[in-house]
């Protein structure tokens, strides 16, 4: 038997995880949370060009896809594309301070150099900000994730990139399915709660350059 | 092994696509026990609650000292907690004990006590207590008025259309935020327009419906939204103080304002303390008291979801609602949130409201399919309307609600559109089109509407928010444009604000602008033969269902 570092990691992970779910007697153990220590912090922008898309502190790490599937680098990709199409420039960064989504947004637009920015919340709920607004304002909100699609991703950085650019903007067309809550509330429970154990109030946001 | 065609068809019933979880009380997902909820308990020195279910004072969070300060009446305290939970869940079923005598009671126990009265009670016992615990003696109802277009022409037929039907109170919200102030001016003439005296609210963020309250677009307020732990008031930049202070800015203006809060908020947000949904609600509702407010809406609200999928979790959602109303609060019982794709499932939520009776059974019913009601969906939609009011004439009930006529749906709907194309078109706003007006007087929802230009609209909004347009240019506006009824409807509404008898518990007002409230209108139920019953011109409108029977046809 060929014992290499990779194995003894994934034995310990397992003794591990036993040990902590002992203990609490909880069977549903805890996720290590990760240590953001040593990432450079994300920089105020000044290039007016620019549109920050703020991502959960989850984000392609504890959480890899939204909640109707869609691969989360698949949707960084497309608001990135929306923005470019634009003529604006996309900058990623990763909120650890708050995982909710307007507070993430307005975080976001506040680093960005237009003053615009995105909000993404890694089980796919967004909303577009700017940075003079009320916390609970916003520019456009998407909040039923369960209805996105990679094309409304790439819409929303389409219009992101608009409003940086001082355009009259057309928001996009609500979307609503009244049996979203029945069918996906407690899975966006149970994605929010994974995402909040995540946030660390001493590393506000931290530049994140894994796509 | 081979599947059994019974289980299948069971398989593919509409009530196992919901979601449902175990308990887990770690995460907070527990209805109304959790093994972390505290004991009840009080200690008080030299006037001062030093001790609240077994936390000391200096261990307290923001949320327990705001309810020692402010939310228990110190002088009962001590008498109340000596009461046995059991004995106060006896007396609130029990005919014989009023409800003035249990507002009592209770206006000196602690949250944890009141966990556990409420846990003492099956939900027809809830029930039988809500049915005297409930401020105002009539039952009302509240209505959601939305379109995914923001179509304010289609909001204002809406508005008018629901007024008809009964509804006392009408809330919008945006598909797109920045609508809000086109939202709440459609909803306030459409409203008029269709019955007197209804009331009108935009939900927005708390900044701006302040400021379209103070404006006169809007005449009451209900989202200010508190919360059971502390981390998710910070989460949110509040307190509980800020929320009282609030409070105090639409009550300084004379409007009528409630709070919000429901079981599952603290879980869908990640902090939930351990605690019962139950008891974090509890703690929501002594910050309401607490705050000043008159009243509530709760009872999960939208975060259904959460409860409904927990054991005893609808259960909960009653007990909740009379909770609120054990606290002498106002309380709007949600039934406002699609949580079920089973209509059995999502009928028998509603029964528990229903047939008790609450101040507003919905916080609201959809007065649109549920496609275009922007809260995502409410429990009931316009396509129920006449299930709902046969429910109420099967078992004479009044749900608020009442059976309409196709000429007067139309004459109401086409009116409040022309009168918000009127105002649209004196205040120098985004055109109305004729064809729009026609459109939505007969439409069913915004699939059989005309398209609107979204950019323009917005531009127009923030153009007629730097002017300072207030309600008075409304009432001008359609006063000189030949509506001067719904001109007179509007400035009657605003003058409410200057008597401010409306701010008074669970106040409605009738077609005469007369306040209805707990206070010249309380609840004296005390078992049968006492109480709201249905009789007189009221049954006979219930009655008047259409699609009868008329025996000389045969």
């Amino acid at each position: 038997m060929e014992i290499n570092e990779q194995l003894i990691k994934q034995i310990t992970e397992i003794v591990v995880k036993q040990i902590n779910g002992q203990e609490s007697g909880n069977p549903h153990p805890q996720n290590p949370k990760t240590s953001y220590e040593g990432y450079p912090q994300a920089h105020k922008g000044t290039d007016p060009k620019e549109v920050v898309i703020g991502v959960g502190p989850a984000f392609q790490r504890e959480i890899k896809h939204t909640i109707n599937g869609l691969d989360l680098k698949d949707v960084l990709k497309n608001i990135e594309a929306g923005i470019e199409e634009e003529g604006m420039v996309p900058r990623v960064v990763k909120i650890l301070k708050t995982s909710d989504v307007c507070f993430m947004g307005l975080e976001a637009a506040k680093l960005s150099g237009s003053g615009v920015g995105i909000g993404l919340q890694s089980k796919g709920t967004a909303v577009i900000h700017q940075k003079d607004l009320y916390p609970l304002s916003n520019l456009e909100l998407f909040p039923q994730a369960p209805l996105m699609t990679l094309e409304s991703y790439r819409k929303i950085g389409a219009n992101a990139a608009k409003y940086g650019k001082g355009e009259k903007v057309t928001p996009m067309e609500g979307r609503n399915d009244p049996m979203v809550r029945a069918s996906y509330q407690v899975k966006a429970a149970l994605m929010h709660i994974k995402e909040t154990e995540q946030v660390d109030k001493n590393i506000p946001y931290i530049e994140w350059a894994e796509v | 092994m081979s599947r059994s065609k019974r289980i299948d068809v069971l398989n593919a019933r509409p009530v196992n696509q919901d979601g449902f979880i175990d308990e887990w009380p770690e995460k907070g997902f527990i209805a109304m026990k959790s093994p972390y909820d505290p004991k009840p308990s009080i200690t008080i020195r030299d006037g001062v609650i030093v001790e609240l279910d077994g936390k000391k004072r200096e261990d307290f969070d923001f949320i327990d000292q705001f309810i020692a300060d402010y939310a228990i009446r110190i002088d009962r305290a001590e008498a109340s907690m000596e009461i046995s939970s059991l004995e106060i869940a006896r007396m609130l079923v029990d005919i014989r004990v009023s409800r003035k005598e249990i507002l009592k009671v209770v206006s000196g126990i602690t949250p944890a006590k009141m966990v556990e009265v409420i846990n003492e009670l099956n939900v027809v016992e809830m029930m039988m207590a809500m049915q005297k615990m409930r401020a105002r003696k009539t039952p009302a109802n509240q209505a959601h008025i939305t379109n995914l277009k923001d179509d304010p022409a289609q909001i204002a037929a809406d508005a008018a259309e629901g007024a008809l039907r009964g509804f006392r109170e009408e809330e919008t919200t945006m598909s797109t935020a920045r609508y809000a102030p086109f939202n709440a001016i459609a909803l306030l003439i459409g409203a008029q327009a269709g019955r007197r005296g209804v009331l009108t609210q935009c939900s927005s963020e708390e900044a701006t419906e302040l400021e379209l309250g103070i404006r006169g677009f809007t005449t009451y307020a209900e989202t200010i939204s508190v919360y059971g732990t502390e981390q998710v008031f910070v989460d949110g930049d509040d307190t509980p103080y800020s929320k009282a202070f609030l409070n105090a800015a639409y009550a300084s203006r004379g409007l009528k304002t409630r709070f919000t809060s429901g079981a599952g908020s603290e879980v869908l947000m990640g902090n939930a303390e351990q605690k019962s949904m139950l008891y974090l609600e509890c703690r929501c509702l002594y910050v309401t008291k607490g705050g000043g407010s008159q009243g509530i809406q709760n009872g999960s609200v939208s975060c259904i979801g959460i409860p409904a999928s927990v054991p005893s979790g609808i259960r909960e959602v009653l007990g909740e609602n009379l909770v609120a109303a054990m606290l002498g609060l106002e309380c709007a019982s949600s039934n406002d949130q699609s949580f079920s794709h089973s209509d059995m499932r999502r009928t028998a939520r509603t029964m528990l409201q229903f047939m008790p009776g609450t101040d507003f059974i919905f916080s609201g019913y959809a007065g649109e399919p549920n496609y275009d009601n922007m809260f995502a969906g409410s429990n009931f939609d316009a396509e129920d309307f006449d299930d709902y009011n046969v429910l109420q004439r099967d078992m004479q009930v009044d749900g608020g609600l009442r059976p309409v006529t196709e000429e007067d749906v139309i004459a109401v709907r086409n009116k409040a559109a022309r009168a918000v194309q009127a105002v649209f078109r004196y205040l120098g706003l985004t055109e109305i089109t004729d064809e729009q007006v026609e459109a939505v007087t007969y439409a069913h929802g915004s699939k059989d509407t005309l398209p609107r230009d979204a950019a323009a609209d917005l531009i127009a909004v923030e153009e007629m928010m730097n002017r300072g347009v207030t309600g008075i240019d409304i009432v001008k506006a359609l006063d000189e444009s030949g509506f001067s009824d719904v001109a007179e409807s509007i400035l009657s509404m605003l003058k409410q604000r200057v008597v401010g008898d409306y701010m008074q518990t669970s106040a409605i007002l009738d077609t005469d602008f007369h306040v209805m409230s707990g206070v010249n209108l309380p609840n004296d139920y005390m078992g049968p033969g006492t109480g709201y019953r249905v009789s007189g011109e009221r049954w006979e409108e219930i009655k008047a269902i259409p699609h009868r029977i008329d025996p000389n046809q045969f």
